[in-house]
């Protein structure tokens, strides 16, 4: 195994490591709090596929984390716990959102398309704000979370923990998976050089859309995960500011790398965790922070591991 | 519903649309000829709106209060040019997209330290109190009135400046030709810095009209900015006639919208689904209008000739 | 007499007041090699990309094959049996010079919706695409970055691309431009393997090798053809004498 494969090896094993020794410890909390970064892994890695490999980017992913959590949080409102059924529709609900967003969005360019994606997100977040039956501004608890007919208990931290680290696991893999296929070579292919694939004969927009939605049903799974851990559904999920953090996390990490998007996460929302420990105004540390990583830190953390940053 | 409420949401419509023309033109301009997607852009509208506030309380004057108010975010304005975004003009758009979106956490940030997190109240001198009779039987604040006439005024006299004097010719030239108009001798950074600071007297402006009207409050950059930004693709990028066109849409549609959905639907179905289904529609109105605009036009409705 | 796979008429471009087409009359047989030659300003990209599908001509008609292609973009060309290279050389950079032409075999062999497996592993893909590197002469820097390629390595490779999607049309933008002596005719001497084999419509510059390769020259000034027939024939007209070779004929 290479050295970069030995390391990330490492990671997973730490990962796992996690709950025993937080339990060893004492320090519960650390369970719940990589847990947490692990969900918005799972969004990173899906905004990934779109925006390190397909070059689009996406301002609006969040919109997919809200209507991924949506979708159980309604569902459970209506008394409907089955876990299968629930995170089935958080999965296609997202998908169809991100089809008809992606339909409008992906025919634009450039500016136009990181404006448009924005605003469709924080479209989404009002109506989530003016429905007043699932809480509106304030939200709505999730009383029961996800069944899973006796498979798996979501109220158990740690055995919830796994699950989290498995699809995380499960969502990195196969983003891998589509990018080296055919279909992610063709869309690399349009990241990389348009009008050569136009003239081999590619049209871009097929495989970007398709692409889009893909990734945005991977990330309502996200929604899905974040839902039950966090017992609380609020419109503020879907808010353009989470998305600028998702797409720190893919930017910060490493774009177009497997593991850019999960190290993204964990920088940010460690970081995050440590500055708001500190002080109340962590922001105004964030803010710059963030500035000078993108003038300075473009490559991102997977840039550091051996084999650089270079996807395959 | 009569007709005269009509005409009241009509006109706080076109109230709504030049705020968000004054915004627009800012930012329109700062992208047709720097190329800079600056999201930060309604970070100086909330910078314009709270030393505008505090300078007014400070000098006990409205209008000395507003004049150093909007110096204040000038200034602001062309130390965040001159220290943040000078290195921005080289990279591609989404480093900009990052970058000034840690700004916004910034200015938020550091707004909540110096005056907290509650909404400031922004008070009138008594002469902008009270109201005009636009037609008879309706009587309109005058203040919103005002703003009006001022945002229209300014709409025309930016038109001015950019079609009819030197210096909108060299903001159109360098729009088209950065290079040329470098060869030409004249000073790029210089233009570049004027043009930013002018972006943020407008967005500073916009702000300080603004703030009698709407809250004063941390984040308040970013509740306008997603509005402009759906400005900006209806009207089309580096357009400042489409910001204009675009902000009165948006402006008149979002009013409207928002006033006469509710009941208009009441009409047609239940009233209670009329309850809920009224201001969701209502709330999400301009960006339906986006995606069609879009559908049909994906460059918006006047995008400028020259590429950014 | 072979028949006409190209046949363009009527092609007029306008970019405002500069008109870079001026009614031009094209066509091409089957098997032959046609080459445009003309000043710079001619209008000779333009009308390349007219023919490929990256441009609208505002009037006009271009038929394939017997078929009417004018409405058709670019993408859609392509998959009929076009193949460009463009002048200025557009690769993709960031993949291997193998990965550059397994992509156009790709697209030439569908099935492009497949999602899990890896496409590098496709024989089906991969070894066509050696046989096409190995045929320009690039076999031995399959597996360099494109964009570390030397650049008349990269000219190649265009042409390589072009090669690998089997095309029944190959419109070759200045083929060996920018490339040094001993590169030149390397190209050259390849693209006269292809004559009869392939339908070729060629820009070129380089009089050495539109003499060697073109069975039919046009000359292009100004957005018009002012002269077109045999080689020998367009070398003796007084017109593109006066207009373009000037005193180097």
């Amino acid at each position: 195994m290479s050295a970069r494969a030995l390391i990330l090896a490492a990671c997973v094993l730490l990962l796992a490591a996690v709950p025993p020794l937080a339990q060893l410890a004492g320090q519960l909390y650390y369970i719940d709090l990589i847990r947490r970064v692990m969900v918005f892994a799972v969004a990173a890695a899906s905004l990934n596929l779109i925006l390190g490999y397909g070059g689009l980017v996406s301002f609006g992913h969040a919109a997919y984390l809200g209507v991924g959590a949506y979708a159980v949080g309604i569902l459970a409102f209506y008394g409907i716990h089955n876990g299968w059924l629930q995170w089935a529709v958080a999965i296609v609900a997202s998908a169809l959102v991100a089809l008809v967003i992606g339909a409008i969005s992906v025919r634009t360019r450039g500016i136009y398309f990181i404006m448009i994606t924005l605003a469709f997100t924080q479209m989404l977040y009002y109506l989530g704000v003016s429905v007043e039956e699932f809480g509106g501004d304030d939200g709505m608890r999730l009383k029961v979370k996800s069944q899973f007919s006796g498979l798996i208990d979501l109220n158990d931290p740690v055995a919830f923990y796994y699950l989290v680290l498995a699809l995380l696991l499960a969502a990195i893999t196969l983003v891998h998976r589509i990018v080296h296929s055919r279909f992610g070579m063709v869309l690399r292919a349009a990241k990389s050089n348009e009008a050569r694939s136009r003239a081999i004969g590619f049209s871009p927009y097929p495989y970007q859309l398709v692409a889009f939605v893909i990734s945005g049903a991977i990330c309502g799974l996200a929604g899905a995960l974040l839902a039950n851990h966090t017992a609380y559904i609020t419109p503020a999920f879907m808010e353009w500011t989470r998305s600028g953090e998702i797409l720190f996390m893919v930017i910060l990490g490493g774009m177009g790398t497997a593991p850019g998007p999960a190290l993204g996460a964990f920088a940010l929302l460690i970081i995050e965790d440590l500055l708001a420990g500190w002080t109340e105004h962590w922001q105004i540390i964030l803010g710059p922070l963030l500035v000078l990583s993108v003038l300075f830190f473009r490559r991102g953390l997977a840039g550091l591991l051996p084999g650089g940053g270079r996807h395959g | 519903m009569n007709l005269i409420l009509v005409f009241e949401q009509l006109l706080n419509g076109v109230q709504l649309g030049v705020t968000l023309f004054l915004m627009a033109a800012g930012l329109t301009l700062v992208f047709g000829i720097m190329n800079l997607v600056n999201l930060a852009h309604g970070s100086l509208y909330m910078v314009g709106a709270y030393l505008a506030v505090t300078a007014i309380d400070w000098t006990g004057s409205y209008l000395l209060g507003t004049l150093l108010g909007l110096l204040g975010t000038l200034v602001v304005g062309m130390l965040v040019e001159v220290i943040a975004l000078r290195t921005l003009y080289e990279r591609d758009h989404l480093d900009q997209v990052l970058a000034t979106f840690g700004l916004i956490l910034f200015f938020n940030e550091l707004v909540a330290m110096v005056w907290g997190r509650t909404a400031l109240f922004s008070s009138l001198p008594s002469y902008l109190q009270g109201h005009v009779e636009i037609i008879p039987g309706s009587i309109y604040p005058l203040y919103r009135a005002l703003v009006i006439v001022i945002g229209l005024a300014v709409a025309v006299a930016l038109w001015y400046v950019v079609t009819r004097t030197r210096l909108g010719m060299l903001i159109r030239a360098g729009a088209s030709n950065r290079t040329m108009v470098a060869a030409l001798g004249i000073n790029i950074r210089l233009l570049y810095t004027v043009v930013f600071g002018f972006g943020a007297l407008l967005a500073g402006f916009a702000g300080m009209l603004a703030g009698p009207i709407y809250n004063v409050q941390p984040g308040m950059g970013e509740l306008i900015l997603i509005q402009v930004l759906v400005v900006i693709v209806i009207g089309g990028i580096g357009s400042i006639r489409g910001a204009l066109v675009g902000a009165l849409i948006v402006g008149i549609v979002d009013t409207l919208g928002r006033a006469f959905l509710k009941p208009l639907l009441g009409a047609f179905i239940s009233p209670p689904a009329a309850e809920s289904a009224g201001p969701a529609l209502a709330s999400i109105l301009i960006y339906l209008l986006m995606a069609v605009v879009l559908a049909l036009r994906p460059e918006g409705l006047f995008p400028a000739k020259s590429g950014g | 007499m072979a028949e006409a796979i190209l046949d363009a008429r009527g092609l007029r471009k306008s970019f405002g007041a500069l008109v870079a087409t001026d009614g031009v009359d094209l066509d091409l047989r089957e098997g032959e090699t046609h080459a445009i030659i003309g000043p710079n300003g001619a209008g000779k990209t333009t009308l390349i990309s007219q023919l490929a599908g990256n441009l609208r001509p505002d009037a006009g008609s271009i038929r394939f094959a017997g078929e009417d292609v004018t409405r058709l973009s670019a993408p859609q060309r392509a998959r009929r049996g076009f193949a460009r290279s463009f002048q200025i050389t557009s690769i993709y950079r960031d993949f291997t010079a193998l990965d550059n032409v397994a992509l156009a075999v790709q697209a030439h062999a569908g099935h492009n919706f497949r999602f899990w497996r890896p496409a590098r592993a496709q024989r089906s893909l991969r070894d066509p695409a050696r046989a096409v590197l190995e045929e320009v002469g690039l076999g031995a820097r399959a597996d360099v970055l494109a964009a570390n390629l030397a650049h008349g390595e990269q000219r190649q490779l265009e042409v390589a691309m072009a090669l690998a999607t089997r095309p029944r049309l190959l419109l070759l933008d200045e083929p060996v431009a920018g490339m040094g002596l001993e590169e030149s005719q390397r190209m050259v001497q390849f693209l006269s393997g292809l004559k009869g084999r392939r339908s070729i419509i060629l820009v070129e510059h380089d009089m050495d090798a539109v003499f060697t390769l073109a069975d039919r020259i046009s000359v292009l000034v100004y957005g018009r053809i002012i002269a077109s027939g045999a080689p020998a024939e367009v070398r003796a007209n007084p017109e593109v004498r006066r207009a373009y070779l000037g005193e180097e004929a």
